[in-house]
This record gives C-alpha cells, sequence and structure tokens, in this order.
C-alpha cells in the first residue's frame, strides 16, 4: 500500500551533495527526510580522496596561502568567464569554512595538495593549486584512492545524529507542485516497489547526473557509451534528478563531461591501461603524432584531445627496448591510480588479453607485431603513415629534439625493436555535469530565470561551473562543488522553513 | 544471560555468538565473511574482539556468549587484527569501483566506509581474473572477489548443492567451480543464493537480467512480476512438484477464480519471463496449473474471504472473466452483486470467442458454478445473480436500483477493413464466426477459406475452419512472422492441421467471383518488403514489386481486431473510439459507474481482463465504504525448503511435452486435442522450476549505517 510521509525538508540522494544539504538543513532546525538509491550513502564520493578549499583552517596551518578570491579570479580565468561568476564566488567563499565545519564534525584533514606539480615549461598552464584537501583514513594511514570515505562516514554519523532520516533503496521519481507552482512534495518508490508521498516544503535535489544512462548521454552530448565513450558508469546516476527538475519546469544549461581517457573494462585490464600511460609514441589512425607525449599525464588534456581525433581514438605504441627500461627502472610517469607492480604484472595479463580483448565496437584493443606494418594493419593504424611518421620520429631521437611538439629530450626514445606493442586508446569521462539552471542560492529557475519556489538543485545536476573541461589545476573541485552547493541549498532551506514556521504564528 | 559490549550492557540467549548478540542489540561490530543465514567461519577478522580485557584478539562471530563477560571490539589489540585483516581484502579488491554493478549497494564498499581505506602498506597486487559470462543468469567477475566464501557455503550448506568450492590456482586460492567446467555441468541449480549472499560484485545476475523500474523483488521472481495478477507461481509449482493438486490450486484461487480456465487458455506472460529461458527453455506454466486444477477437489472452498452481507448492491454489465471476477470477490465483501449478460450463457469471450477445442463448454460452466456457489456459502439466497439474455444499454439507468455498476462489457465488434470487396458475400467478421460455431449454429465454410489476421483470434478463426469443412484455409497477414502476436505453438498446431501462412502481406483486394456475382471469389494481396511506423506514428509499407499473390477463396474471415459494442450510447465518456475512459480507480466519467476488461484497455488477454476485475473490485468496495481488500488465504503458510539438494535427473531437460490428439483427429471435431499433464508428467515439468523466490528468504544484512 502506498505510504505518506509529510516533513520539512526532502533532500533527494544521500551522495555527497545530499549529505552535505541534509546535515545543514537539520543544523538549521528543518525535518529531513533524505532519500536514496543505493543501501550506502556518499554515491560517487566514496571513490574520492578530498574535496577542494580555499582559505580554510587546514591551509593556513599549512601557510598555504589560497584566497578565495584569488582562485575565483584563476577560477575564471581558466573558464574564460563562460560561466556563472556569482555561483562560482558562492561556492569559493564558502569553502573555506566549510572546511572547518567538516572538522568539527570529527573529518580529519592529511593535508593539502596539488593534484600534480606540471614541468617547468608548462607550469604557467597546467600547474595545480594547493586546494585538495586529502582526507585522512580512518585508521591514521596515508591516504590514497577512497580516503574520502571517512569523510562520508562521519557526515553519515552528523546527519544521523541530528535527526535525519534516511530512506535506502527508496529512489526520488517525482515531484509535487501545488496550485501556485511551488515543489510541495516528491513520489518516491520503496524497496518494495511501493509508492511512497512525502508532502514538504522544500526539496533538494542531488542525484548526481546521467553518467550511468548511455540513452541520455547519447541524445544530449551526442557520445556512445561502449563505442566511442568509456566514461565511468557508476550504478544510479541514471539522470533521475535531470528528469525530475525538467518535469516542473527547470530551466536548461549545457550538459557536459568531464573528459579524460581510458580502457573498456578497464579494471579487468589494468596492468595493461597503465602500461601504455608513458610518454612513448602516441598518434591517430593515420600514424601522425598529436600532442608531446609529455604531457600525457593530464588526462583532462589528453581526454580533449583523443575526443577531436579522427574516429575518437588514439595509438600509444613502445617497444621492446623501452618495455626492458621500464621493467628495470620503473615508469617514466607514475599514477596513483594503477599498481605499483605495473611491469611486474604486464606479461601475463598481456599474454591473457592478446587475442582475447576487444572493445564495444568489435576491435581489437591491443596488438603486438614484429614490425610496425604489421601491428598497424593489426591495430587499425594506415600502415605507410605510421612508418613514415616513426621514420621522421626516430630521426629527431637520434638528433635529441623534437621539431614537432618540443617533447622533453630525456623522453625521445626510438621506436626501433621488435616486437612492438600498441594499445587504443578511448575518450573516457567521470560523470555528467550540469543541465539544470540554479542561482547562486541553488535555487532551481526557469528557462526565464524565474525561481522555483521550494526546489533546489546542487552537486553535478547543477554543476555548469567547469565551462569545456575538468579544472585540474584546481583539484578536488567537484568535490568541492558537491559539498559547498549542497551545504548553500540546505541552509537556504532550513531558512525558508523558519521563516513560514513564523508566519504560521501569527496567523 | 547478561553481558558487556563496547559499553553496552546485551541480553542474549546461550549459545548465540557476541557478534550476533551485539548486532542484534544494534551494537555494530564490523564484519563479511559472515553472513546472518550462514554458519560462521571466522575467516575475515573484521568481526575481531578482545574479551574481558586480555588475551589476544578472537572472531566475535566463533566467540558463543557469557554470563558476565566483557567485549571490546575496539581495543587495540582487535582494531590492530582488523585493520590489518581490512588492508589484506582491499589489497586485491580493484580500488576503482566505478564500473562495478554493485556499487553503493556493495557489503565491501560500506566497510571500508566504515573502516577507512588504507592500502598504503602493502604491495597492492590485483588478481585480474577473465570475467566468467560464458554461463546462463550468473556472471562472474572474480577480480572483485574477496574470498569470504560466503557463496561457497551458501551453495554447499545452506542450498546442499556444491557448485562452488575454493580452487588452488597459480595465482593464488580463488573461487571457482571443480574441474572449470560450466555451472551446468557441474550440477548448478542457479537458484541465486551465491549471487544473493556475495557482498562485492564477483557473483552477479548477468548484466541485462533486470528491467529498469521494476522492483528487486519482481526482478528475482520475473514470472510472478510478468503475471498480469501476479499469482505466486513459484509457490504452488513447488506444490505441484510434490503433487498437491489442492494446495497448488489454493495457491492460484488465492488470486483467480479461472484456474482451469486460465490453464488451458492463458496467454502466459510468466513463461516469457521465466529465467529458463536462458537454459533450455521456459517451465510449461500455464499447462501445469491446468495439471493441478483437473485434479483439484476444493478443499479450498471452506477457507474463502465470505464476509458478512453489507446491504450494499452492485449491477455488472458483461459475465465475460472481468465481470465475474469482480462479481466474485464484490460478493465475498459481501455485497449483493447482478450480472447482466446480453448473450443466453455467462463466459463472454471465454464462451463466444474462444473455440471449444482450447476451452470446452464444461471447464467453462464448472468455474461459473463454483463462483456462484462458492459466494452464496451458507447464505438463504445467492450473493451472485446472473441475468442472461439482457442486454443493458443505459448503465447510468441502473444507479436508482443499485449503489455502483461496473461496465465490463468486453469487445464483440469485429472489425472490418475498407478493402476494396469487403462488402461482397462470403465475407465474414471474427466475432460473428466464432460466436455462430459455439452457439451450435456453425456458418457454412465448407469451401476455400482465407483468414485475414495474425493473432491468435485469427488463428481460432482458422481452426474453426477447418473443423467446420473448410477444403482449405490460407492466413494473411501484415506482420513477419517473427513477430506475429499468435504463439509460436498456436502456428506450429495450425499447420499440422493444414492452414498455410502467408505473413507480410497486404491486403490488396477482396475480388468478385466469375461464377457467382456479388460473391467472393479470391483474395489478392501483395508481399512486404519493409513495415515500419514513421516519425509521425503512421504505418509505413513497402512492397515488394512484383509480389502479388491471388488466392482462390470462398470465404474471407476478417480476424484484424474488435471493439466494444454498445459502448457508444452510453453516456460515457470515450476513447479512441468506442472504448471506455477509466482512471487508475476503474471510475469512469460518471459517479458510481466503473469500468473494467476489454472494453477500457482493447483487446488484451483473459488474465489481464480478470486482473482488470480484481482491481475494480477493490475499487468498489472501497467506494461503497470497504477497505477494498479483497485478499483470500485459501491455505496455510509454508517455508519453502532451503537445502534443495543436488539436480534431480532431468533438470536440464526441455519443457515437457503433452500428449496431444494427431492433427488428422483433432480437426475433425470441437473436443478438446491437448491432453492435462499426467501426475508424474506434472511433477517432472514442475521440478524444474529454479525456484527464483527462494532468494528472497534470505536476510539481508544491515550495513553499519542502518544500526
Amino acid at each position: 500500500m502506498a505510504q505518506e510521509l509529510e516533513t520539512d525538508v526532502v533532500v533527494v540522494a544521500a551522495g555527497l551533495s545530499g549529505l552535505a544539504a541534509s546535515i545543514a538543513a537539520a543544523e538549521g532546525g528543518a525535518r529531513v527526510i533524505t532519500l536514496e538509491k543505493a543501501s550506502n550513502t556518499g554515491g560517487a564520493a566514496n571513490m574520492g580522496m578530498g574535496p577542494c578549499a580555499a582559505g580554510s583552517p587546514v591551509q593556513r596551518a599549512s601557510m598555504i596561502e589560497v584566497t578565495p578570491g584569488e582562485l575565483f579570479r584563476r577560477h575564471m580565468f581558466y573558464t574564460h568567464y563562460q560561466v556563472d561568476p556569482r555561483l562560482v564566488r558562492a561556492y569559493y567563499f564558502k569553502s573555506g569554512d566549510t572546511i572547518k565545519w567538516l572538522q568539527d564534525m570529527g573529518v580529519v584533514f592529511n593535508s593539502v595538495r596539488p593534484a600534480f606539480r606540471a614541468r617547468e615549461r608548462t607550469r604557467a598552464y597546467a600547474d595545480g593549486e594547493y586546494t585538495w584537501h586529502v582526507v585522512q583514513p580512518e585508521d591514521g594511514s596515508e591516504p590514497g584512492p577512497r580516503a574520502a570515505t571517512t569523510m562520508i562516514k562521519r557526515m553519515t554519523e552528523r546527519a544521523n545524529d541530528l535527526g535525519v532520516e534516511f530512506m535506502f533503496e527508496c529512489p526520488g521519481k517525482k515531484l509535487l507542485v501545488n496550485d501556485e507552482g511551488a515543489v510541495c512534495g516528491v513520489v518516491a518508490t520503496n524497496k518494495d516497489g511501493e509508492e511512497v508521498t512525502i508532502s514538504c516544503q522544500e526539496v533538494i535535489v542531488a542525484t548526481g547526473g546521467f553518467g550511468n544512462n548511455a540513452k541520455m548521454i547519447h541524445d544530449k552530448i551526442g557520445l556512445d557509451w561502449g563505442k566511442n565513450l568509456y566514461s565511468f558508469a557508476v550504478p544510479g546516476m541514471d539522470g533521475d534528478g535531470y528528469n525530475m527538475c525538467h518535469e516542473v519546469g527547470a530551466g536548461h544549461t549545457p550538459v557536459t563531461m568531464e573528459m579524460m581517457y581510458q580502457l573498456p573494462d578497464n579494471m579487468n585490464h589494468f596492468y595493461v591501461e597503465g602500461a601504455f600511460r608513458q610518454p612513448c609514441y602516441w598518434c591517430d589512425k593515420t600514424g601522425e603524432r598529436f600532442m608531446p607525449e609529455d604531457d600525457i599525464f593530464n588526462t583532462t588534456f589528453v581526454g580533449n584531445a583523443i575526443n577531436h581525433l579522427p574516429g575518437k581514438v588514439a595509438f600509444s605504441i613502445f617497444d621492446s627496448k623501452m618495455l626492458r627500461h621500464w621493467k628495470k627502472d620503473g615508469p617514466d610517469i607514475v599514477s596513483h591510480v594503477h599498481p605499483h607492480d605495473l611491469y611486474q604484472g604486464f606479461d601475463e595479463q598481456w599474454q591473457r588479453d592478446l587475442d582475447t580483448y576487444m572493445d564495444g565496437a568489435g576491435n581489437h584493443v591491443i596488438a603486438q607485431a614484429d614490425t610496425l606494418e604489421e601491428l598497424a594493419e593489426k591495430i587499425g593504424i594506415d600502415p605507410e603513415g605510421l612508418v613514415q611518421n616513426v621514420e621522421q620520429y626516430n630521426e629527431m631521437c637520434a638528433e635529441g629534439y623534437d621539431e614537432l611538439f618540443e617533447k622533453e629530450r630525456e623522453f625521445m626514445m626510438p621506436l626501433e625493436e621488435g616486437p612492438f606493442y600498441v594499445c587504443r586508446q578511448y575518450v573516457g569521462a567521470y560523470g555528467t555535469l550540469g543541465g539544470v539552471l540554479i542561482n547562486h542560492n541553488m535555487e532551481v529557475m526557469t528557462d526565464d530565470y524565474k525561481v522555483i519556489d521550494g526546489l533546489y538543485c546542487v552537486g553535478t545536476d547543477a554543476c555548469t561551473i567547469y565551462g569545456d573541461s575538468y579544472n585540474y589545476s584546481i583539484p578536488g573541485n567537484t568535490m568541492g562543488f558537491c559539498l559547498n552547493s549542497g551545504r548553500i541549498a540546505g541552509e537556504n532551506a532550513a531558512e525558508r522553513v523558519a521563516e513560514s514556521a513564523g508566519d504560521e504564528d501569527w496567523d | 544471560m547478561k553481558l558487556t559490549i563496547d559499553g553496552t550492557e546485551v541480553e542474549a540467549r546461550e549459545g548465540t555468538s557476541v557478534l550476533d548478540a551485539a548486532l542484534d542489540a544494534g551494537v555494530f561490530i564490523p564484519h563479511i565473511c559472515k553472513h546472518p543465514d550462514l554458519e560462521a567461519v571466522g575467516g575475515c577478522r573484521l568481526c575481531s574482539i578482545v574479551v574481558d580485557g586480555e588475551g589476544p584478539a578472537v572472531p566475535a562471530c566463533k566467540t558463543p556468549v557469557r554470563e558476565g563477560m566483557v567485549v571490546d571490539s575496539h581495543a587495540k589489540a582487535a582494531e590492530d587484527v582488523r585493520r590489518t585483516a581490512m588492508e589484506l581484502i582491499l589489497a586485491t579488491h580493484p580500488s576503482d569501483c566505478t564500473g562495478c554493478p554493485k556499487y553503493g549497494v556493495c557489503e565491501l564498499q560500506s566497510m571500508y566506509q566504515y573502516l577507512g581505506v588504507s592500502p598504503a602498506r602493502w604491495r597492492c597486487r590485483a588478481r585480474t581474473v577473465a570475467t566468467d559470462d560464458s554461463n546462463p543468469l550468473i556472471t562472474h567477475m572474480f577480480t572483485r572477489c574477496i574470498r569470504c566464501g560466503r557463496c561457497v557455503r551458501a551453495c554447499r550448506e545452506l542450498r546442499g548443492v556444491g557448485v562452488l568450492d575454493y580452487q588452488r590456482t597459480p595465482e593464488g586460492i580463488r573461487i571457482g567451480i571443480d574441474g572449470g567446467v560450466s555451472l551446468e555441468e557441474a550440477g548448478c541449480r542457479f537458484c541465486g543464493a551465491c549471487v544473493e549472499v556475495c557482498p562485492t560484485g564477483s557473483i552477479v545476475d548477468t548484466l541485462g537480467l533486470a528491467k529498469e523500474g521494476r522492483s528487486r523483488e519482481d526482478n528475482v521472481v520475473p514470472c510472478r512480476s510478468g503475471c498480469p495478477a501476479h499469482i505466486d507461481i513459484p509457490r504452488y509449482l513447488r506444490h505441484v512438484k510434490n503433487g498437491e493438486w489442492e494446495k497448488a490450486t489454493a495457491v492460484v484461487r488465492e488470486r483467480v477464480p479461472f484456474p482451469e480456465t486460465l490453464g488451458s487458455i492463458c496467454t502466459h506472460n510468466c513463461q516469457g519471463e521465466c529465467k529458463r529461458n536462458h537454459l533450455e527453455g521456459p517451465l510449461s506454466i500455464c499447462r501445469l496449473k491446468r495439471a493441478a486444477a483437473v485434479r483439484d477437489t476444493g478443499e479450498w472452498r471452506r477457507r474463502t474471504r465470505h464476509d458478512a452481507p453489507t446491504g450494499k448492491r452492485v449491477a455488472i454489465l458483461g459475465a465475460g472473466p472481468a465481470g465475474l471476477t469482480a462479481a466474485y470477490y464484490l460478493a465475498e465483501k459481501g455485497h449483493h452483486v447482478v450480472v447482466f449478460e446480453a448473450e443466453q450463457k455467462a463466459g463472454g469471450q471465454l464462451r463466444y470467442g474462444i473455440p471449444a477445442y482450447r476451452l470446452p463448454d464444461e471447464v467453462l460452466d464448472r468455474e461459473i458454478q463454483a463462483i456462484l456457489d462458492v459466494t452464496q456459502g451458507d447464505d438463504a439466497e445467492p450473493r451472485v445473480e446472473i441475468r442472461c439474455g439482457e442486454r443493458v444499454r443505459d448503465p447510468k439507468a441502473l444507479k436508482s436500483e443499485f449503489d455502483a455498476v461496473l461496465v465490463s462489457v468486453g469487445t464483440f465488434d469485429g472489425t472490418v477493413l475498407p478493402t476494396p470487396g469487403h462488402e461482397l458475400e462470403g465475407v465474414i467478421r471474427n466475432t460473428d464466426f466464432l460466436k455462430a460455431a459455439r452457439k451450435g449454429e456453425p456458418m457454412d465454410v465448407r469451401g476455400r477459406v482465407v483468414v485475414l489476421g495474425g493473432g491468435n483470434v485469427a488463428y481460432d478463426c482458422a481452426r474453426t475452419a477447418v473443423r467446420l469443412g473448410a477444403t482449405s484455409v490460407d492466413v494473411c497477414c501484415l506482420e513477419a512472422e517473427a513477430v506475429m502476436t499468435s504463439t509460436p505453438e498456436e502456428r506450429e498446431e495450425a499447420a499440422e492441421e493444414g492452414v498455410t501462412l502467408h505473413d507480410a502481406y497486404a491486403f490488396t483486394s477482396i475480388d468478385e467471383s466469375a461464377d457467382r456475382p456479388g460473391h467472393v471469389g479470391a483474395m489478392t494481396v501483395h508481399k512486404i518488403a519493409k513495415f515500419y511506423f514513421d516519425e509521425q506514428h503512421r504505418p509505413v509499407t513497402e512492397l515488394v514489386e512484383g509480389g502479388e499473390l491471388t488466392i482462390p477463396a470462398d470465404y474471407v474471415i476478417f480476424a484484424v481486431g474488435q471493439k466494444p459494442e454498445d459502448t457508444r450510447d452510453m453516456g460515457l465518456e470515450l476513447t479512441h473510439g468506442p472504448y471506455v475512459v477509466a482512471d487508475a480507480e476503474h471510475r469512469t466519467s460518471e459517479d458510481g459507474v466503473f469500468a473494467a476488461g476489454d472494453a477500457v484497455t482493447g483487446t488484451k488477454s483473459v488474465i489481464g481482463a480478470i486482473e482488470g476485475g480484481r482491481e475494480s473490485a477493490q475499487a468498489i468496495d472501497r467506494f461503497l465504504g470497504g477497505d477494498g481488500d479483497i485478499s483470500e488465504v485459501l491455505l496455510d503458510a509454508d517455508a519453502p525448503v532451503q537445502r534443495i539438494g543436488k539436480v534431480p535427473a532431468g533438470f536440464y531437460d526441455g519443457p515437457t511435452e503433452p500428449k496431444m490428439e494427431p492433427a488428422q483427429e483433432r480437426k475433425a471435431d470441437f473436443r478438446p486435442y491437448e491432453c492435462p499433464f499426467s501426475e508424474s508428467e506434472a511433477e517432472h515439468e514442475a521440478s524444474r522450476c529454479l525456484q527464483c523466490d527462494l532468494r528472497l528468504t534470505l536476510t539481508r544484512p544491515r550495513l553499519w549505517n542502518e544500526y
């Protein structure tokens, strides 16, 4: 039988932004019900390491001077003012205090870091700021991937302490609107498939985009998941909030994906993926190089570059000598994602995958051959083009100078000694960003910029602040925006609830 | 006895483990290899505790409670063991969860959220194991396996099947099947217990099996959710397997009052959903329902609802499956029901649309009589009156006499397309043709017959024509055979009886006979190259050049659809022509007048109409002041056997085929030609059921955030 509930604020989804919204609203005195499709809190944030902030106590204690205004400018220059400055401002100017807010909940930050330090000659364009507040894991050990789960735990505990009522495996399905056009409730489906109707005063939608919805990705972004796109598809990120908000007249913004690069089913081919992320020889299907390979550690640059190559595919090639060098000396570029023993595990994985590793379009992902012609033939590069280009490249290696791109000379290793190894490289992405138009209070607006009463949208459903690319130079940005947009919406929602409670007293 | 766990005083029964005692009392101690339904093995060491402040850390799951004991799960020794244990688990588990289907509902994810992730102290070595999707229904992604062994224990101890085990490989211990054979070769019963207990995404339902927008329960037991009336199919199949015919029928009867009828003619959407489709073919669910129903002794009758009379009166228009079902449940809720039926006998399409060789009068008479008998029970007066031969044209007028009215008049107006020649003599409507045959006044079709249409009704017409002595019968339809709505069995049996199919043909013209002016002489059709709907949803046919075909014919029967009669003048809001508009509560535009069945939905299925009857009965009961609860409990609750044991002989056989009259004999008359399953056939067929619902009886572990 259908269930009917009543509360002040409903938060749709308990990812990072939903948790922040729930806590902030409950701290403001509102009664909060938080719907969650999964049985865990945290959503995609369980994968992360920590949020971005400016002017935080952690930064100050580390003598890192990064003011909100400075970051605001850097962000707006990076995006060429293509994004809403008030929204960006609201986020950065809140972010330092949000770190303190989290510390008060018991979250410990290990350190503030940049994502990576760029080499000297690209530093002005590609360097990272010290904004990444990496969470200290529960047991005091050194943080690695997924360190942010400890922050999720603290926030979940805090929400529970404040009386936030979580409803797990109970996704929000529909927003209810009253006669005045204000949002006044949510319809959800509980784990038994029964409908739950919750009437409330304020709704905060925080469902995390539609990275798991291939059809929406195709329709709204124009990429084909599993064919020319291998992005993160976190189960549950199906566009629920996007659709719910638009059903009640929310305005539209462009939807983007933060491009990077990835292999199909990469978890099962991790050694292969890691082994080819090196500054060896990278080319398109004609055999021509497309960037100085010393930049391939910048996943944003490479993802964007591949997206513009013919067929949206690149090829990474090395020879036997390079493989020997990496086996002996370790990789030239170390990633904190891939296994430490990359090249020890390589041969075994390579042999297993060689004939069986296919992409969604039916191409071999990897190949090996004794000559470059044969290699090109096998993997789908123009053989003549490859041989010609490699010849020129090898000459440049001998000269010690890359005439084409001025690639760092220490990586100018020729492709000489067979067998040669090749791997296709595909466009990847984290998830989707944006789609729902909001103002700097996180209130949802129509296409005419009129606020829809009672409705907020936060986190990646509403994150339009990146423009076209992931802002790697201000690391921690995705989590940072989720946290702060959620917190701001929660505060505003609670304030409105308190105001209207006052009204009733007067009536 | 009383003990203290992490500072909380806890009460527990003797023999309980400390872990269970803590969890029962709401004190969370991390754990992952322990599942509520499985024996503890103390393998993962996450539940480490220190007892009475001394000694080494011990696993709480293997430590029995003792009076007065003081348990500390946060003692340093316990935390150290737990931390190392978690690090070892995560060291070989992929660090990136984003591609995992279990993301968000993963117990390991919940556990690392609780304990924190600290991989740094170990040289991580991801053990990639190729994903094995070669088996039906179950996919193994052992790269994600943490070797907790829950699947092994579930398969071996809980189910008594023993297919999964630890395997020693050069890369280390992992879970697998002895000998590396397929699940079927190993004797898997595909019960899904391993999937259910796996705390990570290592053993999962094959991707794509679960339909979006369907609840977990419905995805796990798709047959039950596929049945419009949600009959508890796995439950009655278990009774059939045990030869418990009364119990099986009682389960069916808890949802529908027509078990044998449905067992004979149901469109069995359930079978299309059956997970066995991914193995050797679905269970013959429909035939098993019949096998039980023909052996039923009516024990269920003692336990029907039979609420006290309410004094309210309901009129129902049409004694078809929707109307009679509504009548049954409304009467059982205590209302007095009068069913007005335009024809001479009750049954609607069951009587006048479905040929007798599929559903003989006796079966229908028996089940209708049961409705009348059961609803009367020990009352002096019957609660359901069926007034045959009374066609009601104005349902609103009945409101003066009745508290509520239900319009369930079905679709008895066969469609004739405006094909050139459709007014010629010898052109027949499906509805008229089938009704006449069923009334014992069959039309004379001794000649060459062409049936237009590709659904089951077209085949009912074709096979009726065969039995009435047609010299030839050809079926022509627009659809290609692969997308025809008639069932493949229906087409196959008809072909055996001499019916020729011309699929993917457009109807060009019905041609006048040269010898008999004004009479049909032939049917001309044209082969279709392509049939599709354009962007405006208009049908488009592209014809094959020179693909014209003229079939000599004396009779042309239109079987291209049917719609409601009489509804146009009822004063109710209509849609798409003559269909009655009814909302989710089955209310029409007129207060107190409800509608259900084909007259609302268009020609669908008997089981769909029955569900319409059920729903409208609930809505009408609520309208009359009742609670709308029409459920009946016709047999005691039973707990299914968890330990299903090794595969029985024949478990991987295809569906059991019933005995049938040979085509030459059955085409001579209208007697039913398909025998019900014998007892042994039924028991064997039912034993093929995978019992997908067993999975739902397993306990779902509570995660830390639920404590």
